[in-house]
C-alpha cells in the first residue's frame, strides 16, 4: 500500500483486528529540537496472534509500545499524529490516541496490559505478590477480597509457580528474576486482556529461564486467543515467539511479514544486515566471522534524507537519497521500505 | 602443545565470599590451561562464577584455595611489587565502557596514562604510542583530544581495548565485553578483538553468557554452572557434539536454536543459590537425566574424546 499510510494488512476474514495502528507519530520536544521517536508507524495485530517488533536501541520500538499504552508519562512526549484503534471485547472500537486519560485508565489492565524488562521495578516491594495480582481484579472486575485472592492463587498456578497457596503471600524480593517475571505475567493476564504488550520481557533473564518464559507467554497467548506485541532487540528470539514481525529502524517500520518469510528471505537490507550480525549455529561447521553494519544508527534528531538506512547500506544508490521510500506491499502479508526490493528479494 | 608450559595454568582454583550465613561458593575447584595465542571462551548463566574466575585468573582477587601460574610463574605466590611488574602481561576489558573510562579525561590522556604506567616514556614517545593504539583499534588521531562522552558505546569499547593493549600484554580477559552493545556493534568489537588477538598472538579468556558470540571467537570453550566446570571442549566439538546435559540445554535454549516448543530440552526451575549448592553434581536439581547416584559425589571431569571433558556420570546418554 503506497504512501506508508494505513496497514498493508486489511481485516482478514472480515474480522476487525484487535489493534490497528495507523501512521503513528510520537515526538519528544528537547532543547536540541524535536525528537521524532516514532515516525509514521502502522501495523495491525489480530486476535490470537503475536506480532514481534524488532529493532536496536533507539529504533523507537519501546516508545511504540508505550504510546499504545499511553504511558509516555512525564517524558514530555506527545502523540503528534496517527490513530490507535483498539477493538474492545464488547466489539466496540476506540481510538486510544484520542481517548481521555480517565477512559484510558479503565482500559489499562483490563483490555490491554503490558509487561516490562525489569519486573523488580514494576512490582511494589512492600506488598505481597498476591495483593498485586488481586488489585486489577478488584479494580476492574469488582471482585471481593476473598474471591480476588482465590483468583490470584489460580493465576500463580497458571504461570507455573509451584505451591501457589503459599507463594501468594511472598514479597517480590523473596523471588528470583524468572519468578518475578511470572508474577508480572499473572498481573497482566488477571483481567484477561485482549492485547498484551511485552517489552523485552526476557532480556534481563538467563537463557534457560528466558526459554521458559517465552514458552509460557506463547502458550498463554495461543490458549487465550490473546493478541500480543512482543518488543525485542533479538531477531532470533522472534522465531520462537511470534507469528509476524515488524522490523524498526530509526523510528520507522522498514519491513514486515510472517516470521518464517522475513527470517529466511529478508526483503530489506537492514534486516539482512541484522541477521548476518548474529552468527547462527549451523550443525557441523562454525561460522568464524560476524558481519557488522558499518556506521551507527542516526539519532532521531538528525535523520538522513531519503532512506534512513542508506548511509549504512551496501546496496544504496542515488535514488535511495532522493525521498523516503514508502512501505510497499511486495507479497501477501509482506511489506518493505526499500526502493531496490525487486533486485534484492527474494 | 602438550610439551610446552601453558601460558596460563589454573589448578583447583576456589573462591568463597563470606557473608551472613554460609559462604557464597562462587568458584569451586576449577582447573584449566590457556595456551599462547589461544582463545578460551567461558560461558554460563548469572551466578555461575565466570566473572569471579576471570578476576582470579589475573589475581585481581585472592583465591580461597588453588593456584594460578602465568608462563610458569606462580602468581598466587608473588609479592605485590613483582605482581605489579607481571600485570603488564595480563589485562582486562570490562562489560561497561561507560563506567570504565574517566569522563573527565580525554581519550588521549587516558591512553598516555596507561602507556606511562608500565613504561618510562617521554611525552612525545608516549603520545605517539597512544596514537598508534587508537589506530590499532580502528580510531584515529583526530579522536585523541575528545572526551568519552563524545563516543558511541562501540567506540568506547574500542578505547577500553586500546587501553588494555597499552602495555603490550600477552593475555587478555574480556568479561562480557560486548554484552552491553547492540548486535550491529557487537560484531564490530568481536571482529576487532579477534583480529588483534591473531595479529599479536594474544591469549584471550573471553567470558560471555552469549553462546553465539563464544562460538565465533573461541578455539575452546568451558561451560560453568554454579562455580563448577560442566564441560570443556574444542569449539566445534562443544557445539556439534555437546556431552553434558547442561550444555545441551543451554544450546537449545538459545533463541533460534533450531528447536521449538516440545522438542527442546527445557530445564525446570532456576539456578540454586551458590551459598547452598546441591550435593554431588550441582546441576542435578535441574537435570532431566539425574539419577540417585548424581547426589552422592561431585562428578570428576572425564575425557569423552581427546581434549573434550565433561563432568557427568551418565555415560549412557545420547542427547
Amino acid at each position: 500500500m503506497p504512501g506508508g499510510k494505513g496497514s498493508a494488512l486489511p481485516e482478514l476474514d472480515g474480522q476487525q483486528p484487535v489493534l490497528d495502528v495507523k501512521d503513528l507519530k510520537t515526538y519528544f520536544p528537547t532543547e536540541a529540537g524535536i525528537v521524532r521517536a516514532v515516525n509514521g508507524v502502522s501495523f495491525v495485530v489480530r486476535e490470537g496472534e503475536t506480532l514481534a517488533i524488532v529493532g536496536e536501541s533507539g529504533s523507537g520500538k519501546s516508545v511504540t509500545g508505550l504510546t499504545i499504552m499511553r504511558l509516555l508519562g512525564r517524558s514530555g512526549a506527545e502523540i503528534a499524529g496517527g490513530e490507535i484503534w483498539l477493538t474492545r471485547s464488547d466489539g466496540g472500537r476506540v481510538d486510544l490516541a484520542q481517548l481521555p486519560e480517565a477512559a484510558m485508565e479503565r482500559l489499562r489492565g483490563s483490555e490491554i496490559a503490558m509487561i516490562f524488562q525489569d519486573p523488580m521495578s514494576s512490582l511494589n516491594p512492600v506488598f505481597p505478590v498476591g495483593d498485586q495480582i488481586a488489585e486489577p481484579l478488584r479494580l476492574h472486575k469488582g471482585l471481593s477480597r476473598r474471591a480476588a485472592r482465590a483468583a490470584a492463587i489460580e493465576l500463580l498456578d497458571l504461570v507455573g509457580i509451584s505451591d501457589p497457596a503459599r507463594r501468594v503471600d511472598t514479597f517480590p524480593h523473596q523471588l528470583s528474576g524468572g519468578m518475578r517475571q511470572r508474577i508480572m505475567i499473572a498481573i497482566a493476564l488477571a483481567c484477561e486482556p485482549r492485547l498484551l504488550i511485552a517489552d523485552e520481557p526476557t532480556t534481563a533473564l538467563d537463557v534457560t529461564v528466558q526459554a521458559q518464559i517465552v514458552a509460557l507467554l506463547r502458550e498463554l497467548q495461543i490458549h487465550r486467543r490473546m493478541a500480543m506485541i512482543f518488543v525485542t532487540h533479538d531477531l532470533h528470539l522472534v522465531g520462537d515467539v511470534a507469528d509476524r514481525v515488524a522490523v524498526m529502524y530509526a523510528s520507522q517500520v522498514v519491513e514486515e511479514g510472517r516470521v518464517a518469510d522475513v527470517l529466511s528471505q529478508p526483503a530489506h537490507p537492514y534486516t539482512r544486515a541484522l541477521l548476518s550480525c548474529i552468527p547462527r549455529h549451523q550443525q557441523g561447521h562454525a561460522r568464524r566471522r560476524m558481519t557488522p553494519i558499518p556506521g551507527t544508527m542516526p539519532s532521531a534528531l538528525t535523520a538522513p534524507s531519503g532512506c534512513r538506512f542508506h548511509p549504512r547500506c551496501a546496496s544504496a544508490e542515488d535514488r535511495c537519497v532522493a525521498g523516503i521510500p514508502s512501505l510497499e506491499s511486495i507479497a501477501p502479508e509482506r511489506t518493505t521500505r526499500c526502493v531496490r526490493w525487486r533486485e534484492i528479494w527474494p | 602443545m602438550e610439551a610446552a608450559t601453558p601460558l596460563l595454568a589454573v589448578r583447583g582454583i576456589t573462591r568463597h565470599f563470606a557473608g551472613k550465613g554460609p559462604p557464597v561458593r562462587a568458584v569451586e575447584d576449577v582447573s584449566f590451561d590457556i595456551q599462547r595465542g589461544e582463545v578460551l571462551g567461558v560461558v554460563g548463566e548469572s551466578g555461575c562464577g565466570k566473572s569471579t574466575l576471570g578476576r582470579l585468573a589475573l589475581r585481581l582477587i585472592e583465591p580461597t584455595a588453588g593456584t594460578v601460574a602465568f608462563d610458569g610463574t606462580e602468581l598466587t605466590a608473588l609479592a605485590p611489587p613483582s605482581l605489579r611488574r607481571f600485570r603488564r602481561h595480563m589485562q582486562m576489558v570490562f562489560q561497561d565502557p561507560f563506567a570504565s573510562l574517566n569522563p573527565r579525561m580525554t581519550v588521549g590522556d587516558a591512553l598516555i596514562e596507561a602507556v606511562r604506567f608500565h613504561d618510562r616514556l617521554g611525552k612525545i614517545e608516549a603520545r605517539d604510542r597512544a596514537v598508534a593504539l587508537l589506530t590499532q583499534v580502528g580510531l584515529s588521531a583526530e579522536h585523541f583530544d575528545r572526551y568519552p562522552r563524545a563516543f558511541s558505546g562501540g567506540q568506547r569499547q574500542r578505547i577500553a581495548i586500546a587501553r588494555a593493549l597499552a602495555p603490550a600484554p600477552r593475555f587478555l580477559v574480556a568479561d562480557e565485553a560486548v554484552s552491553a552493545l547492540d548486535v550491529s556493534i557487537q560484531a564490530e568489537v568481536v571482529n576487532l578483538l579477534k583480529s588483534l588477538q591473531e595479529e599479536f598472538g594474544l591469549a584471550l579468556m573471553f567470558i560471555s553468557h552469549d553462546l553465539s558470540v563464544i562460538e565465533v571467537i573461541s578455539d575452546r570453550a568451558m561451560v560453568l554452572y554454579l562455580g563448577r566446570v560442566m564441560e570443556i571442549a574444542p569449539i566445534d566439538d562443544l557445539y556439534s557434539r555437546p556431552a553434558h546435559p547442561y550444555t545441551v540445554a543451554l544450546l537449545q535454549a538459545a533463541p533460534g536454536g533450531g528447536k521449538r516448543g516440545g522438542d527442546r530440552l527445557m530445564l525446570k526451575g532456576e539456578i540454586p543459590s551458590p551459598s547452598a549448592p546441591p550435593s554431588g553434581c550441582v546441576f542435578r536439581t535441574r537435570c532431566p537425566f539425574a539419577i540417585a547416584d548424581c547426589a552422592r559425589d561431585v562428578p570428576p571431569l572425564k575425557a569423552v574424546r581427546p581434549g573434550h571433558l565433561k563432568a557427568c556420570i551418565r555415560d549412557d546418554l545420547t542427547i
